[in-house]
């Protein structure tokens, strides 16, 4: 039987259990999420800026403060614990808000929106799509 | 010591009542979009943190989501509506909002 990447525990702890490859995958999607968020030039700003309203071409500026400041605590709280053994709840939570953030602007940013595209997507996209929907899946069971 | 009395509220004082007259506010959906590669697990659990549903209304409406491609997950006051809209983006999920 296969282990599981993430183990809550008695104390309440969640036990992260990822060898050096992995974290430098999720260390690599928590960065560009930061980035992301800070410069309009990187490949995921505008997926991370989709208008709440579609009838507008853009967001009131205080809905578009308040996601973007989010956004960035979550990936900055996720950032700093990326070399953790033992994250609490809410450091959990700021991993599964980023990697998500992460798994979405990378389907965007490869505009892979149907189960068409997904089939068709090139096989490296395809696994680090794979990843990072493996580490979403067996965090959220824990959570 | 002094006697407190009671004040008395006359008949006719209705100051502090609930008007007949009552504004009625636009009601606006919060919709969450499908899409091909998002765990359904990671979406209950993302509806259960913001929402504070039920694990049985979670998996109705990430059901929904899966199967018909979006599911209005809550209704209500506009600014509300934006709020948990924002919220739902910040979780990775693609949501809008609409006038219901």
């Amino acid at each position: 039987m296969a282990s599981k990447l993430f183990v809550r525990r008695r104390d309440g702890r969640i036990e992260v259990k990822i060898n050096h490859i992995g974290r430098a995958i999720i260390k690599e999607a928590f960065d560009n999420v930061l980035q992301a968020e800070q410069n309009p030039d990187h490949q995921w700003h505008v997926s991370l800026n989709g208008p709440i309203d579609p009838s507008k071409d853009s967001d009131s500026p205080l809905s578009m403060f308040a996601r973007q400041r989010e956004i960035s605590t979550n990936a900055e709280l996720a950032a700093m614990t990326v070399e953790d053994e033992f994250l609490n709840d809410a450091e959990a939570w700021a991993w599964l808000t980023t990697l998500q953030v992460a798994l979405r602007s990378t389907v965007q940013s490869f505009g892979i929106l149907d189960d068409e595209k997904w089939a068709s997507a090139a096989s490296d996209v395809q696994g680090y799509v794979q990843n990072l929907q493996q580490l979403l899946f067996e965090l959220a069971d824990v959570l | 010591m002094p006697s407190v009395k009671p004040q008395r509220i006359s008949s006719t004082d209705t100051s502090l009542l609930v008007e007949d007259s009552v504004v009625t506010e636009k009601t606006w959906n919060v919709i969450v979009w499908n899409d091909p590669v998002t765990p359904m697990k990671v979406v209950e659990v993302i509806f259960k943190k913001i929402f504070g549903y039920s694990n049985n209304k979670c998996t109705q409406l990430m059901l929904q989501v899966h199967h018909e491609g979006k599911s209005v997950v809550w209704s209500g006051a506009r600014d509300r509506a934006e709020s948990y809209c924002v919220k739902l983006q910040v979780s990775g999920l693609i949501s809008t909002i609409e006038q219901a």
